[in-house]
């Protein structure tokens, strides 16, 4: 099996072309191209509900797409996915470990899926398992670990049988940032380790940005932007962003119209009484802005300047945040969502 | 083969860890046992009832004392002695007694006379079966009211019914035991099997064992060994410990035991692969929760457990003939009770696996390998 992966000497790990899911009449992934290549750490970021999970479930044999084509490692999701199944680790949204078994249990019965032989399966899990950090627990039920041990424990696992590509889907929703760094750790540990194609969704910024080579940005089942976080970046006009909240709205419309024509403003997105102003030099700049904001009439509540950041990649090409509120029906019915906030 | 076995044993590890659970399954059908046995033994003791006799003659007197002899006898019912017929009827309808028996002032004297002599029964029959029991012990009494004296000879006249028990005796609680096994049959399959997907599909965990290469086959084949095993073992618990309870002797040693296995296995994998073709695509444990209650009730009362078939409309027999619980009862009855071999039960056998293959290949093509 692990001789005829080598053997293919493939370009890309993932292509998926026009792929589209429906599901009666929300399009959760809407007509979606991509490729992701061998080795590269490949990101999906977008709001709850974009279509993320949708997607990775897709790509992991677990849904079958409306139509399009998606070949993962070596084959077609749809045509023969026992054997996509054999190549790819996957970490679930939701924990997937059995709360009744060990983690050593968890493992090694998922090993046996795998038909991987006793003894190099007692080694991948007692190895596996001491770089997690949970060597000293893994006999312990995982009803006893806590939500990070639990999704360390799962990465863990995904990764028993030497997978070509890791896909993880929001490795890290639910988590305090404490572990958050610790999870993040060990992915760029186990891809300098071995060759490994991770791609991964989320909808952290600060996870896309400092993992990924690449990052997809998708909002409501489309691919609105993918490059590498830099060029992202760069996209946006300006290099800094200013915040303005206004003491009152009232004369936003006149306000926002005012600066627009500065000539070092690239753009102005206003929000109730929050002006966002992409600009170049944001603190040389600051005075002069707030002196345009006052001769229109504002008055100024509070000012903030901040350096770019995917988050604003993604209100740039949207014009609006990525946020928990924003989701919506789609991820409420069929993303990752529901029966897991139900279950233990 | 390496796939398989992990799943079972996964499901088995999962069981052993729940030990409330494993109480359950044993206890559950026992306790089966001893409230089914006492709900519906049919025997009424105690039942109120009003006298009134307006007659003070002497066959109004031997009416009493038969009324009397039932009382202390068989206990049917207890009498509670009034004077007032208008006051006994209310207590009728008040729900103080079953029933009011007014013995009318010329009861006697009709008798003697051969005018047609009448006995009242105001009778509460809202509940059918209790008053039919009444009913007839006044009426077996009032048979007895004009024999002067008890017939101690067979008078050689008479026509005789002579009839010969084929097998030893078999009292109510005995009869039950197929029943209760069948029970403790069903119970395994509703808690193992199939309902190990739903609970997976419940919590998520479904979800990991769908993304690793094992086929539907593997899956729904492991689930249903592992659930043979443990339901199995439990149901044969069940069996040992109700044989000693209710006291029916294993006569015939190993060919009984092993006919007895083979049935006990046989009905296990046809429950277990009939709930998985109802309830392999349900998401919730709570469809199981229904589904339980309605199947137990569809399947064991028309299985000739609690009350024979041949009693049933014909709708019903029809419904029988494809129950496979009914088959398991007639199997396990006939090893218990007639002292059965292999061959007799054979028929019901061969129903049972024609069943088993049919829902294993329903079972493994209805099963979705996808979210």
């Amino acid at each position: 099996m692990q001789a005829v992966a080598v053997n293919m000497q493939k370009q890309n790990s993932i292509e998926v072309s026009s792929l589209t899911k429906k599901f009666a009449d929300i399009t959760a992934v809407d007509d979606v191209s991509f490729t992701v290549a061998e080795g590269e750490f490949f990101g999906f970021l977008g709001p709850n509900g974009a279509g993320k999970t949708t997607l990775i479930r897709i790509l992991t044999t677990l849904l079958k797409p409306t139509s399009g084509k998606a070949v993962v490692s070596c084959c077609d999701v749809s045509k023969d996915p026992e054997n996509v199944r054999r190549r790819i680790g996957v970490v679930p949204q939701a924990m997937t470990s059995d709360m009744d078994l060990t983690g050593y249990e968890n493992m090694d019965i998922y090993g046996r899926f795998y038909s991987i032989p006793n003894k190099q399966r007692q080694e991948k899990i007692k190895y596996l398992l001491e770089v997690v950090g949970l060597a000293n627990r893994a006999g312990d039920l995982v009803a006893t670990y806590s939500g990070g041990m639990r999704r360390r424990l799962e990465i863990a696992r995904a990764l028993v049988h030497t997978p070509e590509i890791l896909f993880l889907d929001e490795p890290t929703l639910g988590l305090d940032p404490q572990s958050r760094r610790v999870v993040w750790g060990f992915l760029e540990k186990f891809r300098k380790d071995i060759t490994l194609t991770v791609f991964l969704t989320t909808h952290y910024m600060e996870e896309a940005e400092s993992l990924c080579d690449r990052v997809a940005i998708i909002d409501a089942g489309k691919i609105i932007a993918l490059d590498s976080p830099e060029k992202l970046k760069a996209q946006i006009p300006g290099n800094d962003i200013i915040f303005i909240t206004l003491a009152d709205a009232s004369y936003m419309d006149a306000i926002k119209a005012a600066i627009e024509k500065i000539p070092f403003v690239h753009k102005v997105q206003a929000q109730e009484e929050v002006l966002r102003i992409y600009v170049d030099s944001g603190a040389q700049n600051l005075a002069s802005l707030l002196e345009h904001v006052k001769a229109a009439g504002g008055t100024v509540g509070s000012v903030g300047i901040h350096q770019q950041t995917l988050e604003d990649v993604f209100i740039h090409f949207t014009g609006k945040g990525i946020r928990e509120e924003e989701a919506k029906k789609v991820s409420f019915l069929i993303g990752a969502g529901v029966p897991r906030t139900l279950g233990r | 083969m390496i796939k398989l076995l992990a799943v079972i044993e996964r499901d088995i590890k999962k069981f052993l860890r729940n030990p409330v659970v494993i109480m359950m399954s044993l206890v559950m059908p026992l306790l089966y046992l001893v409230i089914l046995g006492n709900s519906f033994q049919g025997k009424f003791r105690g039942i109120p009832i009003a006298v009134v006799n307006q007659d003070s003659a002497t066959y109004a007197t031997r009416m009493i004392e038969n009324l009397r002899a039932i009382e202390a006898g068989a206990k049917t019912f207890s009498i509670y002695y009034l004077k007032d017929q208008g006051a006994a009827v209310e207590g009728v309808k008040s729900g103080i007694y079953k029933a009011a028996l007014i013995i009318p002032p010329d009861f006697s004297r009709r008798v003697v006379l051969n005018r047609k002599p009448e006995l009242g029964l105001f009778i509460d029959n809202t509940d059918n079966i209790s008053a039919e029991a009444v009913r007839n012990s006044v009426n077996g009494s009032i048979q007895a009211v004009r024999q002067e004296y008890v017939p101690i000879r067979e008078r050689p006249d008479e026509i005789h019914l002579r009839s010969i028990d084929l097998y030893s005796m078999v009292d109510y609680y005995q009869s039950l035991v197929p029943g209760v096994v069948i029970m403790a049959i069903f119970m395994g399959t509703m808690t193992s099997g199939v309902f190990n997907i739903v609970m997976d599909k419940f919590l998520g965990t479904n979800e990991s064992y769908l993304l690793a290469p094992i086929s539907r086959g593997t899956i729904v084949l492991g689930l249903i060994i592992s659930g043979l095993i443990i339901t199995t073992i439990t149901a044969l618990a069940v069996f040992g410990i109700s044989m000693l309870i209710t006291g029916i002797p294993l006569s015939r040693g190993m060919d009984q035991g092993i006919t007895i296995l083979l049935v006990v296995v046989m009905t296990t994998l046809a429950l277990l692969s009939m709930m998985f073709v109802f309830l392999g695509r349900a998401n919730h444990p709570r469809v199981v929760g229904i589904f339980s209650g309605f199947l137990n009730v569809i399947f064991f009362f028309p299985s000739g457990a609690v009350y024979p078939i041949e009693s049933f409309p014909d709708w019903l027999k029809a419904f029988s003939r494809i129950n496979p619980e009914a088959y398991a009862v007639h199997a396990l009855k006939s090893v218990l009770f007639k002292d059965a071999g292999l061959r007799v039960v054979s028929g019901d056998i061969i129903f049972l696996l024609a069943f088993t293959a049919l829902m294993m290949v329903l079972a493994i093509t209805t099963f979705k390998r996808t979210l």
